[in-house]
C-alpha cells in the first residue's frame, strides 16, 4: 500500500450527506442539517444504476439521470423523489414491500416546509419518548395516506427536506396528528 | 460530452477501500435497515482484503461511515490490543486517514467483536458489530427460506420451546451469548456474540448500533430508545452473568464482565474483559488523570442511563453534535 487515499469533494459531499440522512432515519422527527441544499445531495450519496427511481418534479429528472438511474412508474421505483407533494395519490401508488420482502419498501423524498402546518407526534424506534413537530407544504390528509401505506414491517420510508433541513420518518415511527 | 466527463480522475484506490457503488448500495440498505429495526436485510457484501467470517460486515459499514474526521475504535472480544482488532483498525487509518483511538469516550465509530463497551454510549457514537450468525432462527429452523417466512408471520414459537428444553434438561438457559432478543416488538435478532451481560446495553440506548455479518450477507440495526427485549418466560428472569463479586487480578477493577483464565492449580482468576476499561482503571490507582466515563454496570448490576442530556461533554470535537435547523423541532 503506498500512500493513504485522498477523499475528493464528491465523497465528501456523500459521506457528510449520508451521514445526516442515516442519523434522520435513526432519529425521526429530529431535524438534521445536511451540507448541502436540496435533492441533488441525496442522489449523489444513494442512486446509482442499480436503482429503478421515480421523479414526480420534472427538474429532477436530470440528476437522476446523470446518476444513472432507470425512470419508472412509482409502483416499480425503489426512490420516489417527489419534489413538493402536490399529487395526494403519489403515496399510495408508492412500493411498500411485504413482510416477507421489507426491503422492497420504497425510500420518498418529499420537499415540505419544518415548523408550519398542523402539529405532529412521532412516537416509535428511535424517538425517546415522543417528539413534537410541525411539517408544512403537504397535501390535505397526507398524514391519513401514511398511515394507509405502512402495514409494519411492509411501509414507506419518508425523507422530509426543507432547504439543507432533513427529518427522516422511517416506518417504523406512529405518526400521531394533534 | 466526453469521456472524461464521465470518468472520475483516476485514483490508485478508492477512498475508504469500498468503491462509491459499493457504498452507495450499503447506504440504501442500512436505511432499511435502521427503518426496519432487527429486521435482516440482505446486501450485496464486497470483497476486502480479509477473509469472510473476521469481521469484514462490520468493516464494510465502518468504511462506508468513515470519513478523515471520524475518530476509530476497534474492539475485539473486549481487547484493544488483540490481533484481529489491531490489524482491522490500522487497516481503517490506513484506507481513510481517519484518526484512531483506544478510549471509549473519545470515539466517535465503534467497531466491535462480541462486546459492548462498559462505558455508557452517547447519541453521536456510532456501535458496528460483526455478526457470525444472523439468524436467530437457524438452530430451530435450517431452511432459510422457512426462516424468512417464520420473521414475516412473527412465528417464534419454537425459540421459546428451545430456551424452555434448556430449562427442562438443565435447569437454567444455557444460551450464553448472542441471546435472542425481540426488536421493537416485532422481529427476533441474534444480537451477535455479545454475552448476556451486553443485551441490556442495547435496549433504549441513545447510540445507533448496526450488525452486520459479512460472509452471510446480511445487515440489521437497532436505532437508539428502541425495545431490545431477550426472549424470556415469565417465572424465569432474565440474568446476566454473576460476575458483580469478581476482581479483575491485573487492574483490580470490580463490578464489570470478566474474562475466567484458567489458572495451573486447577482455580481461576479474572481479568476485566473491556480492556480500556481496566487500564483507565491501574492509571487512575496510579494518581494519573484519567476520564473514567458512567457505566452501565455498577457492582455488577445495570443501572438504566440516566434521563436527560448525554453524559458528559465531548473533550474531542464538538462538529459532529447534532446541530438544529432553525424553525424546525418542537411547534
Amino acid at each position: 500500500m503506498l500512500t493513504t487515499p485522498v477523499a475528493d469533494a464528491a465523497e465528501t459531499r456523500a459521506n457528510a450527506t449520508y451521514e445526516a440522512i442515516l442519523w434522520a432515519f435513526s432519529r425521526p422527527g429530529m431535524p438534521r442539517r445536511m451540507p448541502h441544499s436540496g435533492e441533488a445531495g441525496v442522489i449523489e450519496a444513494l442512486i446509482d444504476r442499480e436503482c429503478a427511481v421515480h421523479a414526480a418534479d420534472p427538474l429532477l429528472i436530470p440528476p437522476l439521470l446523470q446518476a444513472g438511474a432507470r425512470l419508472v412508474e412509482p409502483e416499480a421505483a425503489d426512490h420516489v423523489f417527489a419534489g413538493r407533494l402536490t399529487d395526494p395519490a403519489l403515496l399510495g401508488r408508492c412500493r411498500a414491500g411485504s413482510a416477507l420482502y421489507p426491503d422492497d419498501g420504497a425510500t420518498l423524498v418529499i420537499r415540505a416546509r419544518f415548523g408550519q402546518g398542523a402539529g405532529v407526534r412521532f412516537v416509535g424506534p428511535g424517538v425517546d419518548g415522543g417528539v413534537k413537530l410541525r411539517i408544512g407544504d403537504l397535501p390535505e390528509g397526507f398524514w391519513r395516506d401514511r398511515a394507509r401505506c405502512v402495514r409494519y414491517p411492509a411501509g414507506v420510508d419518508i425523507l422530509f427536506l426543507d432547504g439543507e433541513g432533513l427529518i427522516g420518518l422511517p416506518r417504523s415511527t406512529t405518526v400521531e396528528v394533534m | 460530452m466526453t469521456l472524461a466527463d464521465l470518468a472520475r480522475p483516476w485514483a490508485a484506490m478508492s477512498y475508504g477501500f469500498l468503491d462509491a457503488s459499493a457504498k452507495r448500495e450499503l447506504r440504501r440498505k442500512m436505511i432499511k435497515a435502521v427503518c426496519v429495526p432487527g429486521c435482516q436485510m440482505p446486501y450485496a457484501s464486497r470483497e476486502v482484503p480479509m477473509a469472510r467470517g473476521w469481521g469484514t460486515g462490520g468493516l464494510q459499514v465502518s468504511l462506508t461511515l468513515i470519513n478523515p474526521r471520524t475518530r476509530v475504535k476497534v474492539i475485539d472480544q473486549g481487547a484493544d490490543d488483540s490481533v484481529n482488532a489491531a490489524s482491522i483498525r490500522r487497516f481503517l487509518a490506513r484506507v481513510s486517514g481517519a484518526p484512531v483511538t483506544l478510549d471509549t469516550l473519545e470515539a466517535d465509530l465503534i467497531q466491535s467483536r462480541h462486546r459492548v463497551p462498559e462505558e455508557i454510549l452517547r447519541s453521536d457514537q456510532v456501535l458496528v458489530l460483526q455478526v457470525p450468525n444472523p439468524e436467530p432462527l437457524r438452530p430451530v429452523q435450517p431452511n432459510m427460506s422457512i426462516a424468512r417466512q417464520m420473521h414475516a408471520d412473527a412465528d417464534y414459537g419454537r425459540m421459546w420451546l428451545q430456551l424452555y428444553e434448556q430449562i427442562v434438561r438443565s435447569g437454567r438457559v444455557m444460551q450464553g451469548a448472542s441471546y435472542p432478543s425481540m426488536v421493537n416488538g416485532r422481529h427476533v435478532m441474534t444480537p451477535s456474540p455479545i454475552p448476556r451481560w451486553d443485551v441490556p446495553k442495547l435496549h433504549m440506548a441513545r447510540h445507533l448500533t448496526i450488525l452486520s455479518a459479512g460472509r452471510e450477507k446480511r445487515i440489521f440495526a437497532v436505532p437508539p430508545f428502541t425495545r431490545v427485549e431477550p426472549l424470556v418466560f415469565d417465572d424465569v428472569p432474565y440474568r446476566v452473568e454473576d460476575h458483580g463479586g469478581l476482581t479483575c487480578a491485573r487492574s483490580g477493577a470490580r463490578g464489570v464482565f470478566m474474562n475466567e483464565i484458567p489458572q495451573s492449580d486447577g482455580g481461576s482468576a479474572h481479568e476485566v474483559s473491556d480492556s480500556e476499561w481496566g487500564v483507565k482503571t491501574i492509571r487512575h490507582r496510579d494518581g494519573e488523570a484519567v476520564r473514567m466515563g458512567e457505566t452501565w454496570y455498577r457492582d455488577g448490576r445495570f443501572v438504566a442511563p440516566r434521563p436527560g442530556p448525554d453524559p458528559g461533554p465531548r473533550s474531542v470535537r464538538t462538529d459532529a453534535d447534532p446541530d438544529p435547523v432553525p424553525g424546525g423541532g418542537a411547534p
